[in-house]
């Protein structure tokens, strides 16, 4: 599914969109007039994510899965086409095992596709769109969680991934400063979302927030000069969100 | 601590609908009631400066107020748009209401748009957990919008006043919804008698949203806030710091003052800070950086209210309303002044 977007309108480019976290903040900045390209493993929750944001703004839905260097390909031809990408959201994520092993027994194979999902597939596409980013002076979001600094059992392959992605974040915002490409880490808080579901497998997690709890946190930092707030980690949910000196 | 006990009795007389320089007074012209560790005096607010010390320091706010309420048309007929915090200059968070004296929330769809003059506005998205407060998104900048067509923010209780009423000796900075008021009633004649008395002044900003927040939520705690810009320099995160060092006592004027400064506070003292902060002092919260507070009497169940318990405890401030009641003390922006000090007010 594609339609027209005009040279003026800013894109962005989601992954894990079909759900959750992804698809709120999908359709936050439909809302706000951005084009969309959305990426997801779930075809029919795609289709119908695109299909309910499809009103609101040009809508690229392309499924597929983010280690997946053709599907990443076709992405980045859907940015291309639209001759920008203004924000690339890295928000796909893998869980790992559900109910989450404590790291004496994880899986060595759960691990790779774990790190391959959360740390190597956002750097890979950083990498791919990087001519793109320049051109826009975009801005990377990448999406990380409490769980990279807790050291919270259970959370051992998860938590790893996501500490390696925010030192990707960090160091990715400094090599690519001169070439007017910023990049940050959110974690996002707890929310009610499947794959909190599927951490606390059998536990009620209805005390958590929805994901749109996380939407004035969006707001503010799509307003910001994505240089100034280049580096930086946020919490979506803290009560504070600062730009450096 | 549950919302329920936020709540207390005040008769209506007792809102002030206009400031005093238009019944001929002075803007200081203001009672002033002392609340400290021993009790309660009363005072007028030229005699702030006695209950200061030399060394203390107040803090201010130097935001200025805008004229941030815009008649709009819309599908439910002509309505208010108050808007409230600043996230560009075409995206604002805003509260549609019916009018000054009728607040909403209105029953509005997400994407649904108002006219403002030749300007759109799309209605984005509700506010997570506040259901009054949208996003606001213009098709252009808001700026010009209220410079041409922009009142003051105003409610039942009085009337829209010249812009001039609602700024004060300190503002400098435009960007408020809302007047940081607790700053109104210090006049030059005040400052002098401040820094006569030795009582150095410093700014903060903070760009004030709609007014202090109504607390929906059975708990106190457990209340939605919404962010204000801020920033703390360098030289007033030094000049705190410095105050302490020095056994001096560090004054907010006003609410906003004290969220700002919490906001930049860590362990190691002050720093300076910018950005944007939905920091909630509520009654379970230590305070750090400020040791009193100048202020105006606040509506039951509002997060400023929670706020004033975090500095006298709930029994402190029932007694101080309770207190203020009986001697016919003014609420609300154009009102009576309120000096918190939860340690002994003189040496």
């Amino acid at each position: 599914m594609s339609n027209r977007s005009t040279p003026s309108q800013r894109v962005a480019l989601i992954t894990g969109a079909s759900r959750g976290l992804g698809r709120v903040l999908a359709g936050f900045v439909a809302k706000q007039g951005y084009a969309l390209i959305l990426s997801s493993r779930g075809v029919t929750e795609l289709r119908a994510a695109a299909d309910e944001l499809a009103p609101l703004a040009p809508v690229s839905a392309i499924p597929g899965d983010v280690t997946d260097e053709g599907h990443r390909r076709r992405l980045l031809e859907a940015a291309e086409r639209w001759g920008r990408l203004d924000v690339l959201v890295n928000n796909a994520s893998e869980l790992g095992d559900s109910p989450l092993p404590p790291l004496n027994k994880a899986s060595q194979q759960t691990f790779r596709r774990v790190l391959d999902v959360n740390t190597i597939a956002p750097l890979a596409l950083v990498q791919e769109a990087l001519p793109l980013l320049i051109r826009s002076h975009g801005l990377v979001v990448n999406i990380s969680s409490d769980a990279a600094i807790g050291g919270y059992p259970g959370w051992g392959l998860y938590g790893a991934s996501k500490a390696a992605l925010d030192l990707v974040s960090k160091t990715l915002a400094a090599e690519l400063r001169e070439d007017g490409v910023s990049v940050v880490s959110v974690d996002p808080g707890d929310m009610r979302t499947k794959m909190h579901q599927d951490a606390y497998a059998g536990q009620d997690i209805s005390d958590r927030p929805l994901p749109d709890v996380t939407l004035p946190f969006w707001a503010w930092l799509l307003s910001q000069d994505p240089m100034k707030v280049s580096g930086m980690r946020y919490q979506a949910q803290a009560p504070l969100w600062e730009v450096p000196p | 601590m549950k919302r329920a006990e936020l709540t207390f009795e005040r008769p209506e007389n007792l809102f002030a609908r206009d400031p005093p320089e238009t019944r001929g007074q002075g803007r200081d012209d203001v009672r002033l009631l002392v609340t400290d560790s021993e009790g309660h005096r009363h005072a007028n607010f030229e005699d702030l400066p006695q209950f200061l010390r030399a060394g203390d320091l107040l803090v201010v706010n130097e935001s200025s107020a805008i004229p941030a309420s815009l008649a709009a048309e819309s599908r439910l007929g002509s309505i208010l748009l108050n808007l409230s915090t600043r996230f560009r200059s075409d995206l604002w968070v805003a509260e549609p209401r019916w009018s000054s004296g009728k607040p909403g929330p209105l029953p509005f769809e997400p994407g649904e748009e108002l006219r403002i003059g030749s300007a759109t506005v799309r209605l984005v998205v509700p506010y997570p957990g506040i259901p009054r407060l949208w996003f606001a998104l213009g098709d252009r900048s808001f700026d010009p919008l209220f410079e041409e067509r922009g009142e003051p923010i105003h409610y039942g209780y009085t009337d829209a006043w010249p812009m001039e009423t609602y700024q004060t000796l300190f503002s400098r900075v435009p960007g408020s919804a809302e007047m940081p008021s607790a700053a109104r009633p210090i006049t030059p004649r005040i400052r002098e008698g401040l820094e006569g008395a030795g009582v150095r002044i410093a700014p903060i900003l903070l760009h004030t949203g709609v007014s202090s927040l109504e607390i929906e939520s059975e708990t106190v705690e457990a209340q939605a806030m919404y962010p204000e810009p801020f920033r703390v320099s360098q030289e007033t995160s030094d000049a705190v710091n410095r105050t302490h060092a020095n056994g001096g006592r560090v004054i907010a004027v006003g609410t906003t003052v004290v969220r700002a400064l919490e906001s930049a506070w860590t362990p190691d003292g002050l720093h300076a800070r910018n950005g944007f902060t939905r920091l909630f002092v509520h009654p379970d919260r230590e305070i750090h950086s400020v040791d009193g507070l100048l202020t105006g009497f606040h509506d039951p169940v509002t997060s400023h209210l929670a706020m004033l318990t975090a500095f006298l405890g709930l029994d402190g401030v029932r007694s101080a309303y309770a207190e203020a009641v009986r001697h016919g003390y003014m609420w609300h922006e154009f009102g009576d002044s309120h000096l918190v000090l939860p340690s002994p007010a003189t040496s």
